[in-house]
């Protein structure tokens, strides 16, 4: 286990494990995406999605462990990063300018990703733990929706989420060392492109949503 | 056009590690534009002396940007704002008369400052020292040609090799990350058929001392890349991930 | 040290240069101005050891260079030069190594020597004709 944990517990081996983590959450959003995106085909088609879903049985229970495992990493290893970061460098410059390298998005990780973990919160209090024994979910989000506060949250969320993802889809690529001068435009305006579908598909449903009731 | 410039210097000053350091302010009057920014620091120094005050402590040697000894965070930039330079070969016609330039230490936990501007990098030593080499048994040196080189495989190994250790990577990383002088060091000899036979030991090794030696973690900001005096590429961060976790992963290395 | 231990030398050169350096050597030793302490890291002091340094070892230089009367490779004493205007050599009297011990501050020091042994090559006259 030795060289596991040695391995794992290395800059590069957090980083690893910040990569991996990263892209299923990239995934996941892709799927949670495309499940949304029933909400266009109306009413039925949402609560018909949602019941497919749950028809899944065991293979969700599965799913959401698994989500919740990596999420757990994905916040220790960067709360472990972030520290570690903070501490390597004590006394901080009093000028600081930046080279050109930084984007918004590398520059907030640490940032975004707290604002995200607590809307992953919120979001899931809202949405997943609630009864749905007498209602449906196209009901609950409706009704969550017709809140102008509730809107608002929803697309500050996703902008953010937007601004997270479009550092870390390319940086986990280049963490797991896939860097090569062929694809790695490519990949970075992916990481844009990605970005943008992520702020963009899940920022407009609330707002949709809104503008329907 | 030569001509000559006024600037006042918000100059780092520290004792040595124990003090906590602050500002001082210095006027550089009548600097001529084609100083170095080095130069400009000899003429503030010698007027200090005159003053009988103590000199700025800064590193320095070669003076013609290949040693990798000096090195200071000017106005917020390590080596100045020009791209791909030293500090030794920043010109003082980058500057404007009644300029104001603070000018301070790299900034790392692992690079102690030993005295204002000068501070001590030995840190990036070590880490060669835990592998940043190869192993040549002794005996007749072989034909030059006994092992075939593809030759923009040399090139990407020379490239690598260009890294001259100033530390501009981790004065200008967010986290104050080693990865891109430890990515050079690697990939220089991982590139070449010399360097694998010991490549997964070394991977293995320098990422260790790196992260022992209190050096951040890098987070892809690329600013090491765009700061770099020598222009040394992220690929090299990548092909050390990769080397390292080859090695952590597939190799009998411990 | 570039006018009379340099490309060509004299006798007379070499004497004065050796009365100017002790001159100069006085005057740092008595009017050097070194910034700090030496407690610090000091800079200042690093470089007036270095201009100890070489005011120790172009004395040593003018020394030697007038220890050894012939003409040799960089060493070119007017005196001795043959009538192409080349270095003339004194094999017999300094084909050795001449190595000076320190005997203390202000006195001569003590010279050594380690003779210059050929076996395969014959000593004789470089020639570029």
């Amino acid at each position: 286990m030795n060289w596991i944990t040695g391995t794992l517990g290395s800059s590069i081996g957090k980083k690893l494990m910040m990569a991996i983590t990263g892209f299923s959450f990239c995934g996941f959003l892709t799927a949670h995406l495309a499940g949304n995106l029933t909400i266009y085909g109306g009413q039925d088609a949402f609560n018909g999605y949602a019941a497919h879903l749950h028809a899944l049985g065991p293979l969700v229970t599965v799913a959401e462990v698994g989500l919740l495992t990596f999420a757990l990493i994905h916040v220790i290893t960067g709360v472990i990063l972030f520290l570690g970061n903070l501490k390597a460098r004590p006394v901080r410059y009093a000028v600081n300018k930046s080279a050109g390298g930084r984007t918004i998005g590398s520059a907030t990780m640490p940032y975004t990703g707290v604002i995200l973990l607590a809307f992953i919160v919120f979001h899931l209090m809202n949405f997943h733990f609630v009864d749905k024994t007498n209602t449906t979910i196209f009901a609950i989000v409706s009704s969550a929706f017709t809140s102008p506060t509730y809107v608002a949250i929803y697309i500050v969320a996703m902008v953010t989420a937007a601004i997270h993802v479009s550092h870390g889809f390319w940086s986990a690529f280049q963490t797991v060392g896939a860097n090569h001068p062929k694809y790695m435009p490519l990949i970075r305006t992916l990481s844009i492109v990605f970005a943008v579908i992520v702020g963009v598909g899940f920022g407009f449903l609330p707002v949709y949503i809104f503008l329907l009731a | 056009m030569t001509k000559n410039i006024d600037l006042t210097l918000k100059v780092w000053r520290q004792k040595g590690a124990a003090d906590k350091g602050r500002f001082e302010t210095y006027r550089a009057n009548n600097i001529s534009t084609d100083m170095s920014f080095l130069e400009m620091l000899d003429v503030v120094n010698e007027q200090l002396a005159v003053d009988g005050k103590e000199p700025i402590a800064f590193d320095h040697d070669c003076r013609e940007g290949i040693c990798g000894m000096c090195g200071c965070v000017v106005n917020g930039r390590a080596h100045g704002a020009e791209k791909g330079t030293t500090l030794c070969q920043l010109h003082m016609r980058h500057f404007k008369s009644g300029d104001t330039i603070a000018i301070e230490p790299f900034r790392a936990l692992a690079f102690k400052v030993i005295k204002d501007l000068a501070v001590d990098r030995s840190a990036l030593d070590k880490i060669i020292q835990a592998g940043g080499y190869i192993s040549v048994d002794t005996g007749g040196a072989q034909d030059a040609n006994a092992i075939p080189v593809p030759q923009e495989v040399a090139d990407l190994a020379m490239d690598a090799a260009q890294c001259i250790g100033c530390g501009a990577c981790v004065a200008s990383c967010p986290n104050a990350s080693a990865m891109l002088f430890t990515s050079a060091k690697v990939s220089q000899l991982a590139l070449l058929p010399q360097g694998r036979p010991e490549a997964a030991r070394r991977a293995l090794n320098m990422v260790r001392t790196m992260d022992a030696l209190g050096f951040g973690n890098c987070t892809n900001e690329t600013e090491c890349e765009a700061e770099c005096p020598k222009e040394i590429s992220i690929t090299n961060i990548a092909r050390l991930n990769r080397e390292y976790l080859k090695s952590s992963f597939f190799s009998r290395a411990m | 040290m570039w006018e009379y231990c340099g490309m060509a030398r004299t006798n007379e050169g070499l004497a004065m240069a050796q009365k100017m350096v002790q001159e100069l050597r006085d005057e740092f030793w008595k009017n050097v101005k070194i910034p700090g302490n030496s407690a610090d890291f000091n800079q200042s002091l690093e470089r007036a050891g270095r201009v100890a340094d070489f005011l120790e070892f172009a004395e040593l230089m003018l020394i030697d260079a007038q220890d050894r009367q012939e003409s040799c490779g960089g060493h070119f004493n007017e005196r001795y030069q043959t009538e192409e205007n080349e270095a003339l050599r004194d094999d017999d009297n300094f084909c050795h190594v001449a190595a000076w011990e320190f005997t203390g501050d202000g006195k001569a020091p003590a010279f050594h020597k380690e003779p210059l042994v050929f076996e395969n090559v014959k000593l004789t006259q470089r020639s570029y004709k």
